[in-house]
């Protein structure tokens, strides 16, 4: 994968511009919707939704690469054809302890791949996941702009 | 005689710990026991000590003064200093310098401090604690001392300390922790070697006198003020840099918390509405951006049900270029193996381009597809051809309505790129919407 500053593989110098990341990852994540619009045309809008949501989340795994974490964890579960469980808090115990003590726990359960990581790593994978996240909701707009205009 | 032995475990476990309060309160206790041992009044308890501040000097000093008076006359080696302790009070008011009213409460302390200092053989920056310290343990007192040897270090450190520094206050309790030591190690040993005596005191010698004010004392460098004891010339060891110390411990410690910090200030970039007032509430809006992150994907992924359609020629395009590999050869063609959808997409295009362009370009945009320069697109081709692993080599409808045979099915593998790459186009293409940087 091309991309300027993440082939330093230097975990002091993150890679801030996805450059080449992005190209990648929306040609996959393109690429994987064109298969779901083929192969499910007329699957429920759940399962759709649910299979789109998928593509984003590979799509972002796979321009990643295997140099991160959170990556590598993602693509494992993936590959197991695992539901894609998110710890979706739901409303009712919405916030208990709002300033919880534990937050390392609650990041740890956010980020793919956190539970075995240190404080410091985990900090260091929830930036890039960031950086990944964002440019993945970004691309999904933007698609969803040019098709619905 | 005193009850030092007793209460210097108390010292060193509280001091060990975090909470510096807890340790002027165990400083506090044994004063106490000190005094008692010594049928002392006890000491006013906190007078004007800077408890607001968690200020541990401040209660360790207004603990003491009294004591010190005492406990100073009958030991020979504690001379009752007549010279005028203006060095000390200097050194002191420079390094309280938020509390001038407490000046008073120092003298006996200053004094004592002086006396030390006049003791010491040769003088080195911080030589207060040092020569302190050494002094008590050549002086063979260090069961009645062991309470009052964190004041001596405390003194010393603050007096040459301008400025309050967080990291400071870890060198204070480097020398607390390390005056412990010491004074447990040379009661267990003996008083007959004074030479080892004074080593782990250099090291808190060495610890940077930099603490003006009791900081938030770093566990660490407690630990590492005990374990840091070694060989080595009195009063030649390497000098740590202010604030820091020597000990490989509480270097991992503190280049750890260093990568912790860096690690947040990267987040903080990341991260909007990042205010850093402080570790919890950062991590707490590092946490609730994710969850919108993730939250978002789901929703745009809900919602995207209804374009998928259009999604097809973008995607087939792509696919299809990537297989004939020569996409400006086919272009030519007009029939660049792509699929017949896209195939009639450019046909229908250049149809509309000779006609009216507006209307091209809207019926461009309503496919989610754009026209490019030819320059453009080569360029960004160039740079995707590499990673995207396929010969994905697009070419441009020319921006020249005269009617010209439509030369590239490749415009549509554009918007792909187009949609994240962040240049917009120049030379009086129209763009479509995709192609807005986002």
């Amino acid at each position: 994968m091309e991309s300027k500053s993440s082939t330093t593989g230097n975990r002091d110098n993150p890679n801030r511009n996805l450059h080449g990341s992005k190209t990648m990852m929306a040609s996959h994540f393109l690429r994987a919707l064109f298969r779901i619009q083929q192969t499910s045309t007329s699957s429920s809008s759940a399962g759709r939704s649910r299979r789109i949501r998928r593509a984003a989340y590979a799509s972002m795994a796979y321009s990643a690469g295997t140099r991160r974490a959170w990556s590598r964890a993602l693509l494992r579960k993936l590959r197991s054809r695992a539901r894609l469980r998110f710890p979706r808090r739901l409303s009712r115990a919405a916030t208990p302890q709002r300033r919880d003590m534990d937050q390392a726990q609650v990041l740890r359960k956010l980020v793919p791949g956190g539970p075995s990581m240190d404080d410091c790593k985990l900090l260091e994978e929830t930036a890039d996941y960031i950086r990944f996240l964002t440019t993945q909701v970004r691309l999904m707009q933007t698609v969803m702009d040019s098709v619905s205009s | 005689m005193q009850p030092s032995n007793r209460e210097m475990p108390g010292m060193a476990s509280s001091l060990n710990g975090i909470s510096h309060t807890s340790a002027a309160a165990a400083a506090h206790v044994a004063l106490r026991e000190l005094q008692n041992g010594h049928g002392l009044p006890a000491p006013f308890d906190h007078a004007g000590g800077g408890v607001g501040h968690d200020d541990f000097l401040d209660q360790m000093l207004s603990n003491l003064p009294s004591a010190w008076a005492e406990l100073g006359n009958p030991r020979p080696a504690w001379v009752p200093p007549s010279d005028a302790p203006t060095a000390g009070q200097r050194l002191f008011s420079a390094g309280r310098a938020g509390e001038s009213a407490e000046e008073m409460q120092y003298d006996e302390s200053l004094l004592l401090a002086n006396r030390l200092r006049q003791h010491q053989i040769s003088g080195g920056s911080s030589p207060t604690g040092e020569a302190l310290m050494l002094q008590l343990s050549r002086s063979g007192q260090q069961q009645m001392l062991s309470g009052l040897l964190p004041l001596p270090l405390t003194l010393g450190s603050a007096g040459s300390a301008d400025s309050p520094n967080p990291t400071g206050g870890d060198g204070l309790y480097n020398g607390f922790g390390g005056s412990l030591q010491l004074a447990e190690s040379v009661n267990q040993q003996s008083f007959h070697h004074p030479q080892s005596a004074p080593m782990p005191g250099q090291n808190f010698g060495a610890a940077p006198p930099a603490a003006g004010a009791g900081q938030t004392p770093a566990a660490s460098t407690l630990a590492s003020a005990s374990a840091g004891g070694g060989s080595g010339p009195p009063r030649q060891r390497v000098r740590a840099r202010r604030g820091q110390a020597t000990d490989p411990h509480s270097i991992a410690e503190r280049l750890r918390r260093e990568r912790i910090a860096e690690r947040m200030k990267a987040l903080q970039e990341l991260v909007p509405n990042a205010n850093k007032t402080d570790k919890a509430s950062m991590l707490d809006e590092i946490i609730d951006y994710v969850k919108f992150l993730q939250l978002q994907v789901k929703v745009l992924s809900m919602s995207r049900l209804g374009g998928a359609a259009a999604v097809a020629p973008l995607v087939a395009d792509m696919a299809s270029e990537g297989q004939s590999g020569a996409g400006r050869d086919g272009a030519n063609d007009g029939a660049a193996g792509s699929s017949d959808s896209l195939t009639v997409t450019e046909h229908q295009v250049a149809k509309m381009m000779e006609e009216d362009m507006g209307s091209a370009m809207q019926y461009l945009q309503g496919k989610g597809l754009c026209l490019m320069p030819i320059s453009l697109a080569s360029a960004i081709s160039s740079v995707t051809a590499g990673h995207l692993g396929h010969g994905l080599v697009p070419g441009v409808l020319p921006p020249n309505p005269s009617g010209d045979a439509p030369s590239s099915p490749g415009v549509s593998a554009l918007t792909a790129q187009s949609t994240m790459a962040a240049e917009a186009t120049k030379d009086g293409v129209a763009a479509s919407k995709s192609l807005s940087s986002k």
